[in-house]
């Protein structure tokens, strides 16, 4: 019963376009995406843009919890 | 609720969770400042979401419209909406939404509940129930940090319910409808799409 629920909730994740890219976290974080190939390629090429910026790595450092 | 024991290892958190604690933390981050010039270009560089979904779209919106966005223009769009004391055409605070009384504050309930769950609210010039300060509480929840891992999806529910859902649709709404908003339009549509996943997600489990 429970591993039908996080299954169902996985797949609606997944379905609603989250964890796929890992877009917002190449933006927030500086990770390049972990599991699709074909975006790593792209990320690799722009890794100089996906760097973990000062900005936000201060932001981490200040992060209010 | 005992504070997290340091059993927190790092085990790897699946795409999807990953990616809810990203959208929190880039909500957070938009929401409690303007975004610079370096963080508009990252955004404006980065990708498509796969799919056609409500988050795909306003995610696609919010790419094109941070390339066309300059960091004073975004200070000041920033400002206009959020600023003043009091007076502004759109209040951060989630206390504002969920309505507000002196007992029983959302502040104070907001950080009863982090201290259930182990975080403490370290800044002192945003208060408790500032939107990006709970949206931030959420990332933390979603994917760990702060010396703990994630929290439990139960927790997780049990501190969106009691004070991000009350409150942050209609900040979504009231910000995508302030004759001041333009790129935070963008933003507020990305916010409002995220969290409809939030709400239904929840759901499921």
């Amino acid at each position: 019963m429970k591993t039908t629920k996080s299954t169902d909730r996985r797949n609606f994740l997944l379905a609603a376009g989250l964890g796929g890219a890992g877009v917002a976290a190449a933006v927030v974080t500086g990770r390049k995406p972990a599991s699709k190939p074909k975006e790593e390629a792209v990320a690799a090429s722009k890794e100089a843009k996906y760097r973990e910026s000062e900005h936000i790595r201060k932001y981490y450092e200040t992060t209010k919890v | 609720m005992a504070a997290v024991a340091a059993v927190a290892m790092h085990r790897a958190l699946p795409a999807e969770e990953a990616a809810r604690a990203d959208f929190y933390a880039l909500l957070a981050r938009l929401l409690g400042s303007a975004p610079d010039g370096a963080l508009l270009q990252m955004i404006a560089h980065a990708g498509p979401l796969a799919g056609h979904s409500e988050l795909a779209l306003a995610w696609r919106t919010l790419v094109d419209a941070s390339s066309a966005m300059d960091e004073n223009a975004a200070g000041d769009e920033y400002q206009a909406l959020f600023g003043g004391l009091g007076k502004s055409p759109v209040s951060i605070y989630a206390g504002h939404y969920s309505g507000a009384v002196a007992v029983g504050h959302p502040r104070i309930r907001v950080q009863r509940d982090l201290e259930a769950l182990g975080l403490a609210h370290r800044s002192t010039t945003q208060p408790e129930d500032h939107i990006a300060a709970l949206f931030d509480a959420m990332r933390v929840l979603a994917a760990g940090g702060a010396g703990r891992g994630p929290a439990k999806l139960e927790e997780q529910r049990r501190f969106f319910d009691a004070h991000v859902k009350p409150a942050a649709g209609k900040f979504f709404a009231t910000l995508a409808g302030a004759k001041e908003a333009n790129y935070y339009r963008r933003v507020a549509a990305l916010g409002a799409a995220f969290l409809a996943i939030e709400v239904e997600s929840f759901q499921l489990d």
